[in-house]
């Protein structure tokens, strides 16, 4: 819904009917804040697991990794706050640090399979002719697969590793971008803009990217956040089947997985802090993300 | 060590395992509910090399000889006749020659006679016509020069030297006799066979169902209607659906010891026994290639290892430590504790262990500031994965930074047998406990499953040694002196060798669980169940 | 109009044509194959067996003499057959798709029957608390993970009732047929529901605002009236879609659920058929998911012309 959609969006004059009158920096982000209240919680919550990535080791007291045969299965406590693994590894610290591979994988899944969506989105746009054909095919075949389906078929096919997984989630991105940055092109060729640079013997290529791409950027960050979400959600739903991220690192789909769930009942911290990892991370990007929509794409606003 | 270990299976053990004989008569009928841990690959037993075929299609079928199903270690005093009627040795001990039970027939009603033990067994050696898709066991019969008839009812083994051992093989529950007139391709999908259960239907993923074999030659047996496995891979909600009564039985040696602890406070009335399963977890090492080529790398990484610390871990204290051959006292083999204990590695004294370790590193050329780094590859299974991991964790202390190469399923032996790896983490299970089958399987010059390619002359004389001698005390003495050279020469070093838990209703009746492997307890026939 | 349908039949089969190579050359680009599996079972891989089995299996054939193997086979309705059960392919498929159709029908069910009423209350009531509520459990609804839902169900059931479902083929009373299938249905279609809320809501309110309805309203019609039968009907055309885009998520959905479930549905089936290199059954799996999907949204498309009348598809 929505893909051929127009959006050239002028942010200051959005702001404005939305009731931002100051034009000082912080009030307006204040303002925004206040007016999208889940959209910052969603933020808050984002920034807080971006934050947890990166300074992992600092928060820390235990490396994810160690294994203690002595203090198994413990229960949450003050030494370990979410309890310890069958390994006596601690939970936390493995939470923590399964962010980096959660974010890793959701950011690096969504920023290449998008980037690679823009570029096939504008080239099938402007070029038209065959390019067109022959990327709007490709793209329907994608489509025409679930993700985790693909993301499945893909990752038994490249081995399990970082890099191969967030390729494998990538690939099926690219359609979704691809469709909507080619529909906005399409619209923008038409424009008055558009065609005064052409007038004036601007190369296609400048065009493409001085007018063209900037203005399809708005639609493009609402849709990358909102994939965002998923990306990780499907990284969880591999990591639980068995194909994502190895073993060295912790992730949070597989802390979940037949290990884990050997122990539902025993240990039931094991069960229930990465789904809630999981599920926390992914709500605070979709909270982000409808916030987003919400002041980029008026027309979509409810 | 070995007293507490016991005691601790006295605590989780609310019922003794054998109450079959004590439950009077009994009755007859029932479908044994059984859940399967996944779905076997096929049907034929003789193609497999997992006790997932095992569980559900022994019943299928008869061997020769077997082990008593309802004596719990397996040995040669258990063995008892099946298809054969009796047996004998030649006086050089190079001819074993059955005398076969008459009457008997296929699941199809044709007869069976001695020519389906000859068929069975030259294609095992790979001299008939007919091929196994895949033939893991050939080696078993590297000493049967033929087997011969001599009419419907008897037939012989020959053999090039003589192998006391070959009768324990054949008592095994991966020796069945398959019929001349079913194509190995149809034994994968509707095996025939003369055993107490008929084969009904085998749905991948799903479920496998046998039904009582009426015209069964053992009169009065199986005691049960039939036997439906359903498969279930997901552990927990397999031991969910055995708790709420979905199920009969567990499938066997398969409840880890978390899941035991599970089933004991949601089904207290559940009888559950901890065994052995004869399954070592071992690491091999590529010895032809660096850094492991150093035999003082290989030492130390035989001196570094926690093997107390893998037991807890991993099995919550239910494993046993030991060389090559099970421990006792589920093992016939094990060598006695003082010379357990003199091997290094080892010893009771970890951090003494480790300085040992350490120096030899530093021999090697490592230190602190001058680390190690080896991969570590395993297979993307838990149960391999798992002590990977540990094993990594132990190498921090003597410099070797260890990083995990967990390798899919069908690269793993590939990879393996290519020699691509440092170090594996690699399990290990003797179908039968007797030295023949491990000695010759995993260490012996040009086997097949030998994937260190440990190759030691000296060795290999006293394998072909134990395996003539007749005397059973000499031959442990044998036995001992070679497992001792094996860990010393850190050719595959063992870590653990585990126990695994069984489950059933108290209803269920006659279900031994055999103490020194996990292939050969499940032909059923007198089973029975008590509602 | 009839233009229209013959070019998107086309289309459809150029992508399905497309992604019967893809996941041709995907599958075979994969290092070890299903005679790997097979042998390792035996603990190592002999040479001349394995090229023999390579050979039985036509794995030995040139990479585009298999695939026109297999799509000729196809359009005479043979499948081929599984490398595992040596069964044919078609009778391996054929009866796990009405275990996964009935669990995706029941999910959509529940999608619709809970996502619809709630989206038309969260916009009746549109910036009270209500709504605010809603859209947080909708949104919460989007980033649970179906495999996670599925386990707290089954530790839930157990610990409450002291049992729970498992799957039987030939259920012995009505109630544990529901149970077999609700539960799951329930734990994948929670995310279509909230999805379907969001998207009901949000074209409720595009309608709301609409000329008719307040034309509706200035005539006097009850304010219940004029949501209810007026809006509700129109707005009823994006719920359509999103059962159209759903049908892929959905089947993400099931593969994860059938398996936390242990139901010998399609979906499952695919992922153990992977792990088994069993090339006939996922290919044939894909293809027969990817028609799912094409089918739908085709469906979808068409439904969308026939409810509206302002929609006309050109040529």
């Amino acid at each position: 819904m929505g893909t051929s959609r127009l959006t050239t969006i002028n942010f200051d004059s959005e702001l404005r009917r939305a009731g931002a009158h100051s034009t000082h920096g912080w009030r307006r982000l204040l303002f925004l804040a206040q007016r999208y209240l889940l959209g910052t919680v969603g933020l808050v919550i984002m920034v807080l697991f971006v934050w947890m990535a990166i300074s992992a080791d600092l928060i820390c007291r235990y490396d994810p990794l160690s294994v203690d045969s002595a203090q198994r299965l413990a229960a949450p406590s003050a030494a370990h706050w979410m309890g310890t693994d069958s390994f006596g590894r601690d939970v936390w610290s493995r939470i923590v640090h399964g962010a980096r591979v959660s974010l890793a994988v959701g950011i690096g899944a969504t920023a290449l399979g998008s980037s690679i969506g823009v570029i096939v989105g504008l080239a099938s746009g402007y070029l038209s002719g065959w390019v067109d054909l022959l990327f709007q095919r490709v793209t329907d075949i994608l489509q025409a697969l679930p993700l985790l389906v693909l993301a499945l078929v893909m990752t038994a096919a490249l081995g399990p590793s970082l890099p191969n997984v967030i390729i494998a989630i990538a690939i099926p991105l690219i359609p979704t971008v691809a469709r909507v940055i080619r529909a906005n092109t399409l619209a923008l060729r038409e424009l008055p803009f558009v065609e005064a640079a052409k007038s004036i013997g601007m190369s296609e290529m400048r065009i493409a990217l001085r007018h063209v791409l900037p203005n399809t950027l708005a639609p493009l960050i609402v849709l990358a956040t909102a994939q965002l979400g998923s990306t990780i959600l499907t990284e969880a739903s591999l990591s639980f089947l068995g194909l994502g991220i190895p073993e060295p690192y912790p992730s949070w789909g597989r802390m979940l997985s037949e290990s884990a769930a050997e122990y539902v009942r025993t240990a039931p911290w094991l069960v229930i802090f990465p789904g809630v990892a999981i599920s926390l991370a992914v709500f605070g990007t979709n909270l982000f993300g409808d916030a987003l929509r919400d002041i980029l794409d008026p027309r979509q606003r409810g | 060590m070995r007293s507490v270990q016991a005691l601790a299976v006295a605590a989780l053990l609310v019922l003794p395992a054998y109450d079959g004989a004590s439950a009077g008569e009994p009755k007859h009928g029932g479908i044994l509910r059984v859940y399967h841990r996944d779905s076997p690959g096929s049907a034929s037993i003789h193609e497999g090399a997992t006790f997932s075929i095992n569980v559900p299609f022994m019943p299928v079928f008869n061997n020769l000889v077997m082990y008593k199903q309802d004596v719990p270690q397996n040995s040669v005093e258990s063995i008892v006749p099946d298809l054969a009627e009796s047996w004998g040795w030649s006086d050089d001990g190079k001819k074993l020659t059955f005398k076969l039970k008459q009457g008997v027939k296929w699941h199809d009603g044709k007869p069976f006679t001695s020519a389906d033990v000859k068929c069975t067994f030259d294609m095992l050696m790979g001299k008939s016509q007919q091929k196994f898709r895949q033939n893991p066991r050939k080696s078993w019969y590297d000493q049967v020069s033929e087997v011969t008839v001599n009419g419907d009812f008897e037939a012989s083994f020959s053999l090039k030297r003589p192998q006391p051992a070959l009768l324990s093989l054949l008592a095994s529950g991966y020796t069945p006799v398959y019929p001349c007139h079913v194509s190995p391709a149809d034994m994968r999908t509707k095996p025939v066979g003369t055993g107490p259960f008929k084969f009904v239907e085998f749905k991948a993923n799903e479920s496998i169902k046998l039904t009582k074999n009426p015209d069964y030659f053992k009169k009065g047996l199986p005691h049960l209607d039939g036997i439906e496995f359903t498969i279930i891979t997901n552990r927990s909600t397999a031991i969910l659906g055995f708790v709420s009564g979905k199920f009969d039985m567990t499938f066997p040696t398969e409840v880890s010891i978390p899941l035991l602890k599970e089933v004991k406070s949601q089904a207290p009335n559940a009888v559950c026994v901890v065994e052995p399963v004869n399954v070592s977890t071992n690491i091999i090492v590529n010895s032809s290639a660096p850094p492991f080529d150093n035999i003082d790398i290989r030492r130390a990484l035989a001196l570094v290892l926690d093997r107390k610390a893998f037991v807890s871990i991993l099995y919550e204290g239910q494993a046993d430590i030991g060389g090559t051959m099970l421990p006792a006292p589920g093992g016939l083999w094990a060598m006695p504790k003082e010379m357990l204990e003199s091997i290094p590695g080892y010893g009771p004294d970890v951090n003494a262990n480790r300085e040992e370790a350490r120096k030899l590193m530093q021999k090697a050329g490592y230190g602190p500031d001058k680390r190690l780094a080896v991969k570590v590859a395993t297979r993307n299974i838990p149960i391999y994965r798992d002590p990977a991991v540990i094993l990594i964790d132990q190498m921090k202390s003597i410099y070797i930074d260890g990083d995990l190469d967990v390798v899919d399923t069908a690269q793993w032996f590939p990879k393996v047998a290519r020699k691509d790896y440092s170090l594996g983490l690699n399990l290990t299970g003797n179908a039968v406990d007797d030295p023949d089958q491990s000695f010759y399987e995993n260490y012996s010059c040009g086997s097949e499953r030998n994937y260190t390619n440990y190759c030691n002359r000296e060795i290999e004389k006293l394998f072909d040694e134990q395996s003539m001698e007749k005397d059973v005390a000499k031959r442990k003495k044998l036995v001992w002196e070679i497992d001792k050279k094996l860990q010393e020469d850190v050719a595959r070093p063992i870590i653990l060798h585990a126990r695994q838990g069984s489950c059933w209703q108290p209803y269920v009746k006659g279900v031994t669980i055999m103490v020194n492997s996990s292939y050969n307890g499940y032909r059923y026939e007198d089973v029975w169940m008590d509602k | 109009m009839f233009a229209y349908i013959v070019r998107r039949l086309v289309l459809m089969l150029v992508t399905l044509i497309g992604i019967s190579i893809i996941i041709f050359v995907l599958l075979r680009v994969v290092p070890g194959n299903i005679v790997d599996i097979l042998f390792d079972a035996a603990g190592f891989v002999d040479p001349t067996d394995k090229a023999n089995l390579e050979k039985e299996l036509g794995l030995n054939l040139p990479i585009y003499q298999q695939y026109l193997n297999w799509i000729g086979g196809l359009l005479h309705g043979d499948l081929g057959y599984s490398y595992v059960s040596e069964k044919p392919a078609l009778q391996e498929i054929l009866p796990r798709i009405p275990i996964t159709a009935r669990l995706a029908a029941l999910a959509l069910l529940f999608s619709a029957s809970i996502g619809i009423p709630l989206g038309v209350l969260s916009a009746v009531h549109q910036g009270s608390r209500l709504d605010y509520t809603l859209r947080v459990v909708s949104l919460s609804g989007l980033s649970l993970p179906s495999f996670w839902l599925g386990l707290l169900i089954l530790m839930a059931s157990v610990s409450l009732f002291g049992h729970m479902p498992i799957y039987n083929p030939n259920p012995a009373t009505w109630t544990e047929a529901f149970a077999i299938y609700a539960v799951p249905a329930m734990a994948v279609g929670f995310r279509s529901a909230a999805l379907t809320m969001r998207i009901t809501r949000s074209s409720m309110l595009e309608i709301l605002r609409q000329d008719y309805i307040r034309t509706a309203r200035a005539k006097g019609a009850s304010e219940a009236s004029v949501n209810y039968r007026h809006a509700l009907k129109n707005a009823i055309l994006p719920v359509i879609t999103v059962i159209g885009i759903e049908a892929a998520f959905l089947i993400g959905g099931l593969i994860v659920t059938e398996t936390v479930f242990n139901i010998p549905g399609v979906a499952r089936f695919l992922v153990e058929a992977l792990r088994w290199r069993d090339y006939p059954i996922v290919q044939n799996l894909v293809m027969l998911i990817a028609v799912v999907v094409v089918v739908a949204n085709f469906t979808v498309d068409m439904l969308y012309a026939a409810i509206d009348p302002r929609i006309r598809y050109g040529d």
